[in-house]
Parts: C-alpha cells; structure tokens; sequence
C-alpha cells in the first residue's frame, strides 16, 4: 500500500471503533435523567476515539468552527447535550477487544495526564489543550487496528519479533508513521493545527512546523509514561529522547520530582477507571 | 435540489431509485450502517432525512428525537419509511416526530412528490436565520406573544454582543460569523439544558438574539450562559489582544480607538401574568434595560425588577 492509496482509505473514515466498556458506561450514563453534559464529557475526555469523534464534529463545517477548538470541555459547550448523547448512542465498538486495545487506551490516558502536569508547570495557557494533544498522538494506531487490521497484527508480530519501534516497521511496511497517519486523520477531520502537528511530530517534535512545545510535551510524556510502565504503547520499548526538544521544555531536577510525585498520585485515581474497563472487557 | 439522506436497509436503495432522485438534481447519500449515518447527519446535516422505521437498538426513534429536539435542526424534514402494516395499523405520531411518511412499496415518483412537498413546506414555514438556523423574527414574535397570551409567567432576555461591529472590523466578518454561532450554540445547550423544550431561542439578526425561559431559570440560564461565553472567547481573540486586555478598531465614526474584550449584555424582562399583553410593551422595556446593561464593564445581566437589581460575573 503506498501513501495515496493510505490517503484514500483515511478519506473513507467516518469513524472510528471504541473499547465496549467505555460506550456501554456512557449509555447507561445517559439512561439517568440527572445525567449533564459535562458529566458526559469527564468519562469522554478519557478516550481518545471519542474525544477526536466530538471534536471531529465541532470542528466540522455545519458547527462552522473550523481548526478552532481543541477540547473536550469547549467542544462540549458548543454541541450540547442532544448531540452528545447522539454520538454515544452510534458510537461504534471494536468487535473483538484484545488486551492491546485496553493498553493503548490505558497509554493514552496516561500520556495526556503527563502531558497536563507538564503544561501547568510550565505555565501554558490552556493547558487541557496539551492534554488533549497527548491523548490522541496515537490515533494513528487506531486507525491501523480498526482499517488495516492485518496490516497491524503484521506490523506488530513484526516490531516485537525484530526488536523494533512500530514506527520503524509501519515505515517499512506503509512508508509513514502511525504519527503521520494520525496526523492525516487529524487533518482530514479539520482538527486545529495545535492538535495535527503534535500527533504528526510526536516523535520527531523538532520538525514541526508550529506549536513545538506543545510537541514536545507530549514526546517527551509518552517517554514519561512508558517509562513509569503504564499501560502498552504497541511495542515494548522506549522511545529515544529527542534532546533538542528537551532542551526546549527542560524541567530541572526539583521541578521533575514534582511531576512524578503529582503523576503517581493522579496515574493512582485514574486506575479505579482502568479497572473497571478491564473487568467489564 | 436538495441534500438528501437516506437512512434504510434496503428500501428506495436500488440503483435506478437512486439515479431517478440524482436526476431531479438532488444530491442522495445512502447508508445501510446507521452508526455511521448518524455521524455523518450530524457532523453536515442534510436538507432532509429519509430514515426507515425498526432501525436495530431503536435508533431510528433516538434519532428522530434528537434531531427533533435539537433547536437548529428541529426544521430538517424527516419522512419515515413505514411498511403497509404500520400504514394499517397506525404510529404513536408522539414518538415519531417526523414531517411525512412513505411507505417501502411506494413507487419512486411518490416518493420524489413527497421529498418536494416536504422541502416546499419547509422552505414555507422557516424564517430561520441562515447563520445560526436559529428561529428568525417572526417566529419570535409569534412566540413571545403565545406566552404572553397562555400567562405562561417566562421572562423574556435580550443578547446582544457588545464592541461587535469594532470585532468585525478588525477581526473580519468570518471570524464575527463564527462569533455570532457560538453565541447561538451557547444560548441553545443552556436553555435546553436548563429547561428542556420549555424554553425557546431565536436570532433576531446579527449579533442580537432573544430566549425566553420560565422566569426562575432566568437567572440560573444568564448565568451559565455568560460563564461559557467567557470561557469560550478568548480562541476568538489573538493572543496579543488577550494580553493586552483591549483592541484598537474603528468606532462608528471612524475614528480609531481601543475597545474592551468582546463581552456580552442580556437585558431580562419578566413578565408576571398579566403585566403586559402585547409583544411591543415588553420590547420597549428591554430597550431602556439594555441602556443600563450596556453601561456596565464586561459580561452582564440585569433583570427588571421594577425596582432593579443586576447580577455580574
């Protein structure tokens, strides 16, 4: 499959599947009369399939905010408790759950906290808007796991055999990165600009055109969170530091204490919610 | 020429139905899987919505509700699909909420004279604003005036953007559309979320918009309402001005000056029942208010009370 015809099939995505767990919690969320849209949005902000689907949509020509908004809590503001529910209420599933599925759900979540610790410190303005970023740098897997499902096991079977990253292989095997297909998607679904460039230069943060820091934060949380072990990036290895980029976000020592000390407590809270993914899978 | 969806797991699905619609010019999208479908339908809705009855999960109901609800597409016709059974049998018209039905053994000329009537009626009745699809003039008139009418006791609220034109000026008026539609969205999801379909919205045109809500959520609905506008702004300005507090644009005069931040006002007339009887009398209310809301620093609501008082944020 070359890059044209990779492009052609992103074109065809309307959507994209999700853990069962998660959609069956938000339906049953939604059954309860007192339930309110940002209660919804506290278990969508969680999932990366479904935080992109709700921005997808407000960031579509009919919301008419193209490339504007960027998280879940403004997204929610502006499309409304019908549309959400609506997007529950069809949002598709994977047919089969595999353990892999819960552990990139699981690294996701767990990038995007790190990614959130990280802005704050650093004082960013809008720091959910990193966060967001770290939870869907990996949409490209996705993409490979629910499209070209053989062509993931493959590329998998293969980075774990040979002692590769996933990148190098879907390089091998696709000629781009699952940063670049998520990028693609990401495009394609009018996301803003601040969103496209981290997913697409999640590994390389340096060569984005714009909004490098945001990059970099989140390079650098998904080394973070592979590091500290939680959840499963696809492949068992860490990814190598970009010390260019480093040097742009460096934290010192104290203040890294810091982010690892308010990550462990805040990775603790989040695992009541993993479980209870886990089990109901 | 109309955008149409279809929404059925085979019926009007054959090649030379669909190509019969097409020639009509009409632009038809077909799906079989409604997961999908309903994605598309919300993220680019359609001119009208032919969706068959029995969807699997019951969507075809969920969906028909949601659209029916949701303010801005509550005017998209939807006709629904129904066998010859259903036709013998009769619907609970309540939880269909559609415009028209057809049944799947209807040939495809009926079918095409049922789209035309559906869009000609639509086309009829809606004054909607093209920007924000939201209820235009007349149907606020003509809602206000009902309340008035039954006593419903709602109290009437007046929006308005304030330094908009100075906005348009310096931002362009794409950036004031989108302005303008969020402002529309906001009212919208508060008012529903506040009040289900007690509550109506409209868009009387540019940055002015109306609501009318019963009269103890007004204040609980302005309040929610100016929180999410103030939290959603700031990606409507450039960071400079952000930072800066203020921006240099053209008054009315065209002379150049600096503006506060874009903020918003709402005026609040309750109308207890039997204090006015006509539209008119409440306009003119909400005008000497909007004097007094105007005259205030950034985002507020003042509520008449006769003997006022005014809330900020």
């Amino acid at each position: 499959m070359d890059k044209a015809e990779l492009k052609k099939r992103l074109n065809d995505i309307q959507s994209l599947p999700t853990l069962p767990p998660i959609v069956s919690k938000l339906n049953e969320m939604v059954a309860d009369e007192d339930i309110t849209a940002v209660k919804l949005g506290k278990v969508i902000e969680k999932d990366q399939v479904l935080t992109s689907k709700l921005l997808k949509m407000v960031n579509s020509s009919f919301f008419g905010f193209p490339q504007r908004i960027s998280t879940v809590s403004n997204a929610i503001v502006l499309l409304g408790f019908n549309v959400i529910k609506t997007l529950i209420v069809t949002s598709s599933i994977f047919e089969v759950m595999q353990a892999s599925d819960v552990g990139l759900f699981e690294h996701s979540l767990g990038c995007a906290t790190a990614c959130g610790i990280i802005a704050k410190m650093r004082q960013i303005k809008n720091p959910e808007e990193v966060s967001t970023a770290g939870l869907i740098h990996d949409l490209g897997k996705i993409v490979l796991r629910s499209e070209l499902p053989e062509e993931y096991e493959a590329i998998v079977r293969e980075a774990q055999e040979e002692g590769l990253y996933m990148r190098q292989v879907e390089k091998k095997r696709l000629g781009v990165g699952h940063g670049e297909i998520g990028g693609m998607l990401a495009r394609q679904w009018n996301l803003p600009e601040r969103l496209v460039f981290p997913i697409e230069f999640h590994h390389k943060p340096e060569l984005a055109p714009e909004y490098k820091e945001i990059a970099a934060i989140v390079h650098f949380s998904d080394i973070l969170i592979r590091a500290v072990g939680f959840g499963y990036g696809g492949d068992p290895w860490v990814p190598g530091l970009d010390h260019v980029a480093w040097e742009r976000i460096k934290l010192s020592k104290s203040q890294m204490r810091e982010v690892i000390a308010e990550l462990d407590e805040k990775l603790i809270e989040l695992q009541d919610f993993t479980l209870e993914i886990k089990v109901e899978g | 020429m109309a955008r149409i969806a279809l929404v059925t797991s085979n019926a009007f699905s054959r090649q030379d139905e669909r190509l019969c619609l097409e020639a009509k010019g009409h632009v038809v999208s077909f799906k079989r899987d409604v997961a999908k479908a309903l994605e598309a339908i919300l993220s680019d809705p359609p001119d009208l919505l032919i969706i068959e009855k029995g969807l699997e999960r019951n969507l075809d109901r969920e969906v028909i509700s949601a659209l029916k609800n949701n303010l801005q597409l509550a005017l998209m016709p939807i006709i629904l699909v129904v066998s010859e059974r259903d036709i013998a049998t009769g619907l609970d018209w309540d939880s269909y909420q559609v415009d028209d039905i057809v049944s799947s053994q209807a040939t495809v000329e009926e079918l095409l004279t049922r789209i035309e009537l559906s869009l000609a009626r639509s086309h009829r009745v809606a004054d909607n604003n093209p920007l924000t699809k939201l209820p235009g003039n007349s149907s606020i008139l003509k809602s206000i005036q009902n309340m008035l009418d039954q006593g419903q006791g709602h109290a009437v609220c007046y929006v308005d953007i304030d330094n908009f034109k100075p906005y348009n000026d310096k931002y362009g008026f794409s950036r004031g559309d989108e302005v303008i539609r969020m402002v529309g969205r906001i009212l919208v999801n508060v008012v529903q979320e506040h009040c289900g379909n007690e509550g109506f919205v409209g868009h009387v045109g540019g940055d002015d918009f109306v609501f009318h809500v019963p009269k103890e959520e007004a204040e609980p609905v302005c309040q929610d309402v100016i929180k999410s506008f103030s939290a959603l702004i700031p990606l409507f300005l450039d960071e400079e001005d952000l930072e800066k507090g203020y921006f240099t644009s053209k008054d009315r005069q065209g002379n150049t000056r600096t503006f506060p931040l874009t903020s918003l006002s709402i005026a609040v007339v309750p109308c207890e029942k039997g204090r006015y009887s006509h539209y008119g009398e409440v306009a003119a209310t909400a005008a000497r208010l909007k004097k007094k809301v105007k005259a205030l620093d950034g985002s507020n609501y003042f509520i008449d009370r006769r003997s006022a008082s005014s809330g900020k944020s």
